[in-house]
Parts: structure tokens; C-alpha cells; sequence
């Protein structure tokens, strides 16, 4: 019980951003984009270093949202759920299809300090299903010369995602990817926050309102487009995060009642990742004490599951 | 066999390798990192990769150049430097399969795959991770153990995550060697992808419903990228 004790308290609900930060109308101009993204990235900034216990699941959970529009961005039609059942449903070294790899290029970029050499990139490249290019080999070294002063963060995405659309157009993916990775390196925070993939779709990026056209990285108003898509990111997040650090507190709340020799296993993962397979076996938890935890903490409402199947059960915060 | 022991001999004692070459005049530089570059490609038996390359070369050459230089070398020769699976390799030209295999018979222990795995192989390839239920209702009729236990064998797909369905079966993925057998460089290049995708037909929810038209897969079977002879030719 002592891993129990020890397990650190959850603070309090982590500030949201502020309603006026929130994009309403998409005809903005860039400096109101601008200003409406920094105000979004500060609250996000304050939950980011908090280093909430429970800001592993957040990460992850944000992954998952992002890859889930990388697929979508390849053509693939595989949702939120399929990439989560692609992911935990395999044996720890099986190749989880082109999909759950999409997915494994975003855990990854949540899960890893923001520094970026030629063979993490080479291995994110290979995931996203791209085809390697020798440009590539110059954007590792094009980060590591990031200026600390230099534009603001939201505008070096911008110029990086540019350069990257000008010189490999087809690898829109590892923009979108690499565009996190600079807005973590910018603002240095220790983690990456997967935000930017997931608006790609969403109204910031649409060309005067409804029409279909999308902004891409080469165009004009994409500077624009894409502070407004920070803003709105950032704020999603931080409602997710208020989500997730209330499932925590709850969590938090039963522990004493938990009875399980094991069970700080289960909950550091459960705080840690998306979701954990009711399959999970530890060095103190057999799979019948993984299912009589996790029906537990279901019944005491501490966890969900994700899946939704009688089956093959998947829980998380 | 001195060509094919020195290159791994270099490798092994890649800090002590001299890749800059700054004594020599730029050409015989060029000269000798092009003679690396496909030293270490005709002694390996899978593609290099460029990081693999990358340790023979000095750090401000460029790659792709030499490959195209030696490419260009290679233009009257019976084999070619090709890149696949994420790497180079030589292989031969592909008008020469009917001459080798009239040669050798059989290619060592490649069977060629017959007309129902390349099938089975091709719905794999577009609709990965799929298990065999799921190809079995695709084709309507049973997709045998048979099928798979071949395509396996010669390691074109391997088991990815289970279904979560009642047994757990195991869905298949093709693997690097798929793509290195049928010269692709990833699973874009399939042939039609794209306009698959475009017209939304990529999807397995809309596959097992029997929305896509069968002539379509068929037409595919008997297309030029997946056609067997190229996954036959062979390797120096």
C-alpha cells in the first residue's frame, strides 16, 4: 500500500482559457489571430507546467484526437476507436498496421522530449507512410538553429511548416507533426501537446466560412489560419484537461477503498496513457485481479470504458 | 570474394574509416564515395538503408547525386540500382526474369505466388489490418489457412493486432519485404491508391458491406504492380 500512499495528490481543476480567447468568427485579421493565440497558449502554457499526475493520460489522449485526423487527412477511414483497438489489441512488437503507425508517431511525439535527430525522423517518416526525402535530413539541424528570440512561436510554425510544404508538398503529414514539435521546442516545454493536427478540419482552417476549400501551408492566410487553430486547440485541450483532472480526482478518491495488492500498477498506467487493455498483466496483478479492479473502479464510476464492447474491454480516465 | 568482405569490414570499423577524404581532389573524391556507395549496396543482401550509406560518405555529400551517378553508370548493364522498402539494392532488370528462371529453374526456394494469393495479397495490401473472416466475406467464399501459412512463409505479411471479435483473430499487415519484393517504396505507391481514396473506397466498413465492386478488385489482380514476374526478379 505504500505505492498508494505516496501517489501524488490531484491539484485543483486546471484553469480553462478564457471565453474572450475563444475564435467566434473566422474573418480576423492576423495580429487579433495572433493575440487571441497567445492568450490561449498562456493558460495552456500554466497547464503544461503544472505536470499534473494525470497529464500523461491528457497527452495521450490528445494523441489519439490528432492521429485520429492524420488518418483522415491520409484518406484512411479509420476513427478514434479503431486506432485505440489497432494500438492496444497487439502483442508488444507486432507492426499495428499503417493506421495504429500513424498513431504511434503521435504517442511518440507526446511522449518525448521536443529534440529531433535523423533517425527519430526517419522513423516518424516510415510511420506516417511517407516517402523519405533528402530534404529532410536538413530539418534537425534547421530546428536545433531556432533562434530564442527570432518571430514568435506560432509564426515559426509557420515558417517551418512552409519550408516544409514548399520543398516536400506530399508530406503534409510530417508539417503537421513537426508543427507541435516547434511550438514545444518555442515555448520549452518539456513534452510536446499533440494540438494542431486536430483542427485541420475544423473551422480555422476552412477558406470563408462553409466552403469546402481547406487552407493549406503554402497558402496566404495560412499564418492566420493556423494562430486561430492554436487558439481554438490550445482551449480544447484545456477542457479536455478539466475532464480528465476530475476523472483523476475521483480516482484519487477510491484508492483507499481499492483492495487489490497491485492496483498502484493499474492506476499509475491509468494515469499515464489513453487506456489500459482489461487484459493488463503486472508482477502483482494477475489478469482475474486486473478484471476484478477494473469492474471495481467502473462500479465506484473512477473509470470508463472506451470501447464500449462486452469484450476485449479497454478502460481510461 | 574481396568485393563483398571489405565493405563489412568498413562497417565494422566505422570510426576509423576515413569518409571525408579531404587529401583527394574533389573527382576522385566523388570517385571513391561513388565506389563505396555501391560497394556496400552489391555486398548487402536487403536494401540499405541512407543512415547505413550515410557512415561511408562524407557529411556534405549528397546522396541522391551519387546514386544517380551510379545509376547513370549502370544504364547499358542487365541490372539497376532501384530503391525500395526505404533503402537501395541491385537487381536485375525485369526483361531478364523469363532468361534467369529458364536458366535456373525454379528461383532458389521463391515459389511464385499463384493467382488466388496474389489476390488475397493485394485486398491485404489496400485494406490492412484485415483478418481472414473478413477477407473471406470480401471474396465470399473461404480464404484458407493454406493461403495465409504461404503468404506468410515468405514473409510478405506478418500478424498485426487481434480483432476484437469473438476467437481474437489475428489481422494481417504486409511487411518491408512486401514492399521490397514488389519494388514499391511505401504503401502509396499501390497502384490506384490515390484514386481509391479519393473516391472513398478504402474503407473496410464499406468492403465488408459488399459496396465495392468486385470488377474493381479484379482488375487489380491482373494489373502490372502486383504482378508476380516482379516480385521473381532477381538479386546479384
Amino acid at each position: 500500500m505504500s505505492r498508494l500512499a505516496s501517489s501524488p495528490t490531484i491539484a485543483s481543476v486546471p484553469a480553462a482559457v478564457p471565453g474572450w480567447a475563444i475564435p467566434r468568427t473566422p474573418g480576423v485579421d492576423t495580429a487579433e489571430a495572433a493575440f487571441l493565440a497567445g492568450a490561449a497558449l498562456n493558460s495552456l502554457d500554466h497547464l503544461v507546467r503544472a505536470e499534473h499526475p494525470w497529464a500523461g493520460a491528457w497527452r495521450q489522449r490528445l494523441a489519439l484526437t490528432c492521429a485520429a485526423a492524420a488518418c483522415r487527412l491520409a484518406g484512411r477511414s479509420e476513427d478514434e476507436a479503431a486506432l485505440r483497438d489497432a494500438w492496444h489489441l497487439r502483442k508488444p512488437d507486432d507492426d499495428p498496421g499503417p493506421a495504429g503507425n500513424t498513431l504511434g508517431a503521435w504517442r511518440q511525439l507526446a511522449a518525448r522530449a521536443p529534440t529531433l535527430d535523423v533517425d527519430r525522423l526517419a522513423k516518424v517518416v516510415e510511420w506516417l507512410g511517407l516517402r523519405w526525402d533528402e530534404e529532410f535530413a536538413e530539418i534537425p539541424k534547421a530546428l536545433d538553429a531556432l533562434p530564442h528570440a527570432g518571430p514568435a512561436a506560432p509564426f515559426e510554425v509557420v515558417a517551418m511548416m512552409r519550408m516544409l510544404a514548399e520543398t516536400a508538398p506530399a508530406a503534409e503529414l510530417l508539417a503537421w507533426w513537426l508543427g507541435d514539435l516547434v511550438l514545444a521546442r518555442k515555448l520549452q516545454w518539456p513534452r510536446p501537446v499533440p494540438l494542431l493536427m486536430a483542427q485541420v478540419f475544423g473551422p480555422a482552417f476552412r477558406a470563408g466560412g462553409g466552403r469546402a476549400k481547406r487552407i493549406r501551408p503554402g497558402d496566404d492566410a495560412f499564418a492566420q489560419a493556423l494562430c486561430l487553430a492554436l487558439a481554438q486547440g490550445a482551449s480544447d485541450a484545456c477542457r479536455l484537461a478539466s475532464e480528465i483532472s476530475r476523472q483523476a480526482e475521483r480516482l484519487q478518491a477510491v484508492i483507499p477503498k481499492l483492495r487489490a495488492k497491485g492496483a498502484g500498477d493499474a492506476i499509475s498506467r491509468l494515469l499515464d496513457d489513453d487506456a489500459v487493455p482489461g487484459t493488463l498483466v503486472t508482477k502483482n496483478l494477475s489478469r482475474f485481479a486486473t478484471r476484478r479492479l477494473f469492474e471495481r473502479l467502473e462500479a465506484f464510476e473512477a473509470v470508463r470504458e472506451l470501447s464500449g464492447r462486452p469484450t476485449f474491454r479497454l478502460y481510461g480516465l | 570474394m574481396s568485393e563483398t568482405t571489405q565493405p563489412k569490414m568498413r562497417k565494422e570499423q566505422g570510426t576509423l574509416l576515413d569518409a571525408e577524404l579531404e587529401h583527394l581532389p574533389p573527382e576522385l573524391r566523388w570517385r571513391e564515395w561513388m565506389g563505396r556507395v555501391e560497394a556496400v549496396i552489391f555486398a548487402a543482401s536487403e536494401p540499405v538503408t541512407r543512415q547505413t550509406l550515410a557512415r561511408v560518405v562524407g557529411k556534405d555529400c549528397n546522396l541522391d547525386l551519387i546514386i544517380d551517378d551510379i545509376r547513370a553508370e549502370l544504364a547499358g548493364r542487365p541490372y539497376e540500382l532501384v530503391s525500395v522498402a526505404g533503402g537501395w539494392q541491385h537487381r536485375t532488370r525485369k526483361g531478364f526474369a523469363d532468361v534467369i528462371r529458364a536458366a535456373t529453374g525454379q528461383m532458389g526456394t521463391v515459389q511464385p505466388l499463384s493467382s488466388s494469393e496474389t489476390l488475397v495479397l493485394t485486398a491485404i495490401s489496400y485494406f490492412q489490418p484485415i483478418t481472414r473472416a473478413e477477407l473471406s466475406s470480401f471474396f465470399g467464399k473461404e480464404i484458407s489457412r493454406d493461403v495465409i501459412a504461404a503468404l506468410r512463409a515468405q514473409h510478405f505479411i506478418v500478424s498485426g493486432p487481434r480483432a476484437p471479435q469473438p476467437g481474437a483473430p489475428y489481422t494481417y499487415v504486409t511487411t518491408k519485404t512486401f514492399l521490397s519484393a514488389f519494388g514499391l517504396e511505401t504503401l502509396r505507391d499501390l497502384p490506384d491508391f490515390e484514386a481509391l481514396e479519393d473516391a472513398g473506397l478504402l474503407s473496410k466498413e464499406k468492403l465488408l458491406k459488399g459496396e465495392i465492386p468486385i470488377g474493381l478488385m479484379g482488375q487489380e489482380d491482373g494489373g502490372s504492380a502486383l504482378d508476380v514476374d516482379e516480385g521473381m526478379s532477381a538479386q546479384p
